[in-house]
Formats: structure tokens, C-alpha cells, sequence
């Protein structure tokens, strides 16, 4: 046996070891449908996610780094209606939104459009009212991949399969068996961008536990979105996840 | 890009002079911090890993006990300065914290009241003279009777000519010379609103006129994004000859308010034979906007301006058309004042063969940035991305070279004339 051999055969070694490693540690790791399930119960269960039709989540985004903020509305009802404002104040304001087939963006700096591929494809995953119950229709696998550390504590790793599009990785805590962190590649047609979101401050809004802090790490910039209300079964005109008629003239095209 | 260069620029420019009292020990920290916050972002972000093919860690190494002896915080600035400068790039800078002290003069209605203003002139240089390009309406220097087409040829008993043959000479073939020699004579109007500023002209009739003016607030409204210095936002949306579309604004700002002009005028010309997107002294803004913009001139999907790279990502600059766009020509003017967005959009959209740029060389400085506020007060632009062109050209330090070369002329300019959109509006008639 030579020296490079050694080297080769050391290495091949060390992967072997490695990973058996991690098949052991993959057979300890709780199954993801067992996490997911768990998030459901600690956050206030099943039956009480069933009784919500409509959400209504209002607060305020942070740009720090840029000394940027401004209000944040969000309006979602089931099966997949959603409307999203955020004012960037001078910058201009951003909708977002869906009517349950179309999905569509609009943002003063950018001009209107209509979401397709891909990015109609995430757009519809997060337009799902009550996505935490219904993941085993959203997601076509998922796996519990490893741990990760989140502020100190550790979290499981779930990876998230959609039928269309990348995997999305979420982190459930181990203690409090609460979703603290998602991973995914955001989708859009300028581009795709690696995005690391943390969730925190829950609390109780009806019987249900919900994040009032979410932090996102994207590239260049990190945003930080307090929701100071979030109300279940408020009413919500009909006509507001109605299309703007630029998106309607623009579906008309 | 959410900063435009030219502020940097304006900035800088301005000769601001604040007596700078002995560093406290505390605030000899703070510029240290900032030195330190600095070389870390541009280390952490910017697009090149290799800096320009600068040690960037040696610059630390070297500037770092600079700083940290740097009696005054003008000093330390200038350290900072010294450091990005290494990078030999656009759009990295530090603005005093003095820029800053509009924002803390607010009225009841939470605007600024500016303490500084100008007479109302706009300049640009033509054949190593500077002539009056644009005389602001109601403003002091219109009041006196200025005109465009005069010459000015010296400010506060100053002559301009030996100092601009100098910083000619020293900027050489600097595509940005047009842009940082005009601001710099602008700025050197600029001052305090209740004093006056003595300016000396050579008239139509080739007179030498000596005027003092006074000087007035910013044209436009005050806008105010994130941690940058207040800025003043202006547009001109309006037919030309009853059958031809015209905007201009003097920056990248305020996009609902663009947005909603050029809307306007697009239902109010739907029968024009063509369009006219002014450029020109516009020095950028925010970046996206030229995606908004390009919406209104192609019903293709699928079309990108450009690309920007940063370290961790790239980023099309797509362009969403809207829901009923104008089809007919479109004419882009643009001069070297014209940078930054202005190039992206004026670049982007000569390369998609989707409009025809009129005027002279733009500016070369389109590198991406943000604008983030240092421990010590001062402001801090820098560039996170590299930008090529759709053409596959990079716009930094390249510019936009006009499809149409159209210089202006001091006869031209006292006829009353303006010479580069004449020339768009020929063209578009001819089409």
C-alpha cells in the first residue's frame, strides 16, 4: 500500500465513518410527520386551527441597516385568498396578492405583474389558509434531516418537498416544538434568492400560539417584520382580494 | 441602487466648513468604530471578493492608526475617505453628519426648512465654458433676468476657468469630469438662503454682467429614504408640439409620484406619435425604478435590462411590462450628468433596441449601493454589486454612448433652443 493509497483509503475510511454517523443519526432524529404533527398540537391543535376562516395580521417592518420602516398589513382567508400592502414610504408601496387563481405583485418601483412558474407556484404554497394543517397536501416529502441551532437552542431539521419547486427546510425546536427558523430559495424572474427567516415572540392569539416576530436574513439585507395584531374570523369585504385592475388588465393581455 | 451618486457628490462638493472642537475620547471611539464598520462592510459585501485587486487587508493594516490619531472628526473622514477611495470605484463615500442637520429642522407639517438654497441655475459645461443651461422660473436668478446661453465666469470674485482647467486637467478622459465639474460650480453658488451670492456673467450680447442673486429653497419637494441626507424631487410630465409625450425628473425617487405622471400622460397621449424620457442631469436614484419605467415602452415579457451581481446573488433587472403600454418611438435624453439609474435605464433600453438615446456620453458611475449611517453620524454609501448591461457591457466607468450625438451650443442655448430634444422630436416626427 503506497502513501496515496493510505490517503485514499483513510479518507474513504473517514466517509464510511462518516456516514454512518449520520445514518445513526438520521435513525434518532423524530420522524418529520411526527414534528409537524407536534407544532400543531403545541400551538394550539388541530380542532382550534379549524375554526379560523379568515386572518388579519397588522404591524410594521424594520430595514435597520438603511433606517427604513414603514406599516404592514396582511388579509388571508381560505382556501387561498391573501393581500399583502407594505409602505416603503418614499420608495412606494408594495401589494401582493391573491384571488384564489391569480397571483400577482405590484410595487411602485417595478410595475405590476402576474406570477407564473415557479414563483405562481410559492406564491400559491404561502397562500394557503391554515398551511400548518394542511402540509401533507402542500408538501410531497418530507424529511427530518439533522439539527441546528437557533439562539442557543437546538431545533430539527424538516425538509419540505412542494410539488413543484426547491425543497424548504423549517426548524422546529426541541423543547417548545415550535417552528423557529425556515430556509428557502425565494423565487422570482429577477432571480433567486437564498432567504432565512426566524420567528419568535409567540403568543396566544385566540387558542392558537402565533409568531408576532419574524426576522428575515436575505442577501445584502436583513428585515424585521412585528406583527402588533393578528385577528381570526374578522370580516374582510369581499372585494378585497378582488384583483386591481392593472393585474386585471394584465390577465386580460 | 438606493443612493444616487451624485448626492455623494454634492455633498462633497459643497465646501461646508464646521469647526470641529477637540475629540472627546468618546467620540474619538465612535470614528474608530465607524473606520472599523466600514472596511468591514465593504469586506463582507462587496461583489468582488478580491476588491479591485486591492490587500484590502493592508489598507486596515496602514489607515487603522490613522484613525485612531485623527485629531478632529474631519480627520477621520478623511481616513475613511482615503480607504474607499483605494478601491478606485463609484458610489463609495462618506457624507458629514453636518449634511444631516436639515433633517432636524422640521415644520409643523414635518417637511425640512432648508437653511441652504441657490439662485435657480443649472449649468453645464460647453467647450471648456460654463454656461447657464437652465434658469429655474420665480427663482432669484430669473428675477435678475439670467439666461440660458450666458456664461459664468467667475463666483464670489473667483474666475472659474483657471480652477476648471485645472480640474480638467487633473480628471483627464474621467467620463464623470462632466458631472463633477458641473456640481461643483452649482454647489458653489450654494449657500445660505438669507445671503447672496455675487455672480459674474458673460451676457447674450457678450457683456460681462456682474449680478448678486439671492438664493432660494431646492426646486421641488423634499423626499426623504431611509438614512440618506433630505433630497428635493421634481417632474415635468407634458406634450411637446400637441402630439409628443415629454418626461423629466431630477431623480430616482418617489415612485408612486413617477408612476402616477407618467400614467397620466400615457391615458392623455395614447395617439402621440412618440415618447420623450429626460435624463438628462438626472444622477440616478433607486435602481428598481428603471425596471418600472421600461414597463411603459414594450409589451414583452420576458425582456431584462441588465444584471446585477452581487457576492450572493444575482440580480435580472426584468422588466414587467404594463397593462397598455406605448408602442410608438421612444427617444432617451441623456448628458454627463446622467448616471447611475439613469444609465441602467438609458443602457438597458438602447440594447433592447427599445428606445434611442439623444445627447452626449452619460456618466459612467452605475455601480448598486446602500446608504447606511455610522456610529460617529456620518453617512456611508457603498456599492454591493457590479452591473452589466443587457448588451453585456459593464455600464461602470463605460456609460451610455448616445445612438444620437447632440451637443448644445452657447447660440443655441440663448436662441432659446435645446438642441438634443429638438433632435429627438425630429426623429420621432420622422418615424
Amino acid at each position: 500500500m503506497n502513501r496515496f493509497n493510505f490517503a485514499k483509503n483513510i479518507a474513504i475510511g473517514a466517509a464510511v465513518v462518516l456516514s454512518l454517523t449520520l445514518a445513526r443519526a438520521a435513525d434518532d432524529l423524530p420522524k418529520a410527520d411526527t414534528i409537524l404533527d407536534k407544532y400543531i398540537e403545541v400551538s394550539g391543535g388541530k380542532a382550534a386551527y379549524q375554526k379560523h376562516h379568515t386572518e388579519v395580521a397588522k404591524g410594521s417592518f424594520s430595514l435597520a441597516a438603511m433606517n427604513i420602516n414603514g406599516p404592514v398589513v396582511s388579509y388571508r382567508a381560505e382556501p387561498n385568498k391573501s393581500l399583502t400592502e407594505i409602505d416603503f414610504g418614499s420608495m412606494g408601496k408594495m401589494r401582493e396578492g391573491s384571488d384564489g387563481t391569480v397571483y400577482w405583485m405590484s410595487f411602485a418601483m417595478t410595475g405590476p405583474h402576474v406570477k407564473e412558474g415557479p414563483e405562481k407556484a410559492q406564491a400559491a404554497m404561502s397562500a394557503r389558509f391554515n398551511e400548518e394543517l394542511n402540509w401533507r397536501d402542500i408538501f410531497k416529502d418530507a424529511q427530518t434531516t439533522g439539527v441546528d441551532t437557533v439562539d442557543g437552542k437546538e431545533c430539527y431539521k424538516v425538509q419540505l418537498t412542494p410539488s413543484e419547486g426547491p425543497p424548504i427546510t423549517q426548524c422546529y425546536d426541541k423543547e417548545s416544538s415550535l417552528m423557529v427558523k425556515q430556509s428557502m430559495t425565494v423565487q422570482s424572474p429577477m432571480g433567486e434568492a437564498q432567504s432565512d427567516s426566524f420567528f419568535s415572540d409567540y403568543r396566544k392569539e385566540g387558542d392558537v400560539l402565533m409568531p408576532h416576530k419574524i426576522k428575515v436574513n436575505a442577501p445584502g439585507q436583513e428585515v424585521v417584520l412585528t406583527f402588533d395584531t393578528i385577528t381570526f374570523n374578522a370580516d374582510i369585504p369581499a372585494d378585497k382580494f378582488a384583483l386591481p385592475d392593472e393585474i386585471k388588465a394584465l390577465v386580460k393581455k | 441602487m438606493r443612493f444616487s451618486f451624485g448626492v455623494i457628490l454634492a455633498v462633497a462638493l459643497s465646501g461646508l466648513s464646521f469647526a470641529q472642537p477637540t475629540l472627546t475620547p468618546a467620540q474619538r471611539q465612535l470614528n474608530i468604530y465607524s473606520f472599523e464598520l466600514v472596511w468591514k462592510t465593504v469586506h463582507d459585501k462587496h461583489w468582488d471578493p478580491k476588491f479591485n485587486g486591492i490587500d484590502w487587508q493592508a489598507v486596515h493594516d496602514e489607515l487603522r492608526p490613522k484613525v485612531e490619531k485623527a485629531a478632529s472628526t474631519d480627520e477621520a473622514r478623511d481616513v475613511m475617505s482615503d480607504m474607499l477611495g483605494r478601491l478606485k470605484q463609484t458610489h463609495f463615500g462618506i457624507v458629514p453628519g453636518e449634511a444631516y442637520k436639515e433633517l432636524d429642522q422640521k415644520d409643523d407639517d414635518g417637511k425640512s426648512s432648508p437653511s441652504e438654497g441657490d439662485p435657480g441655475i443649472d449649468v453645464r459645461l460647453v467647450d471648456g465654458h460654463t454656461l447657464v443651461t437652465f434658469v429655474t422660473p420665480d427663482s432669484p436668478a430669473e428675477v435678475k433676468g439670467v439666461k440660458p446661453g450666458w456664461e459664468i465666469l467667475s463666483i464670489e470674485g473667483k474666475e472659474l476657468a483657471p480652477g476648471m482647467a485645472k480640474v480638467h486637467a487633473a480628471l483627464g478622459s474621467v467620463l464623470m469630469a462632466e458631472l463633477i465639474e458641473t456640481r461643483s460650480v452649482v454647489e458653489r453658488m450654494r449657500g445660505p438662503i438669507d445671503k447672496t451670492v455675487e455672480v459674474e456673467f458673460l451676457d447674450g450680447k457678450d457683456r460681462k454682467v456682474k449680478l448678486k442673486l439671492g438664493r432660494t429653497g431646492p426646486r421641488g419637494t423634499e423626499t426623504i429614504v431611509g438614512s440618506l441626507p433630505p433630497l428635493y424631487f421634481w417632474m415635468d410630465a407634458h406634450k411637446v408640439q400637441s402630439d409628443i409625450g415629454y418626461v423629466h425628473f431630477n431623480v430616482f425617487f418617489e415612485p408612486d409620484a413617477v408612476a402616477g405622471s407618467v400614467q397620466k400622460l400615457m391615458s392623455e397621449c395614447r395617439d402621440c406619435k412618440g415618447f420623450v424620457i429626460d435624463l438628462r442631469g438626472n444622477p440616478g436614484g433607486l435602481g428598481a425604478m428603471a425596471m418600472g419605467l421600461a414597463g411603459w415602452f414594450t409589451s414583452q415579457n420576458g425582456l431584462r435590462l441588465g444584471t446585477m451581481n452581487m457576492r450572493s446573488m444575482t440580480i435580472k433587472f426584468v422588466v414587467f411590462p404594463r397593462p397598455e403600454p406605448f408602442r410608438g418611438p421612444l427617444a432617451i435624453l441623456v448628458d454627463g450628468c446622467s448616471a447611475s439609474t439613469s444609465e441602467i435605464f438609458a443602457g438597458g433600453m438602447q440594447d433592447l433596441k427599445l428606445g434611442r438615446v439623444f445627447g452626449t456620453h452619460t456618466a459612467g458611475a452605475a455601480l448598486p449601493s446602500l446608504f447606511t449611517k455610522l456610529p460617529n453620524g456620518d453617512g456611508f454609501q457603498y456599492a454591493v454589486a457590479n452591473y452589466i448591461s443587457e448588451g453585456g457591457k459593464p455600464l461602470e466607468g463605460v456609460g451610455v454612448t448616445p445612438d444620437q450625438e447632440v451637443k448644445l451650443t452657447r447660440h443655441q442655448l440663448l436662441e432659446g433652443q435645446d438642441p438634443v430634444l429638438d433632435a429627438a422630436v425630429s426623429w420621432i416626427h420622422g418615424q
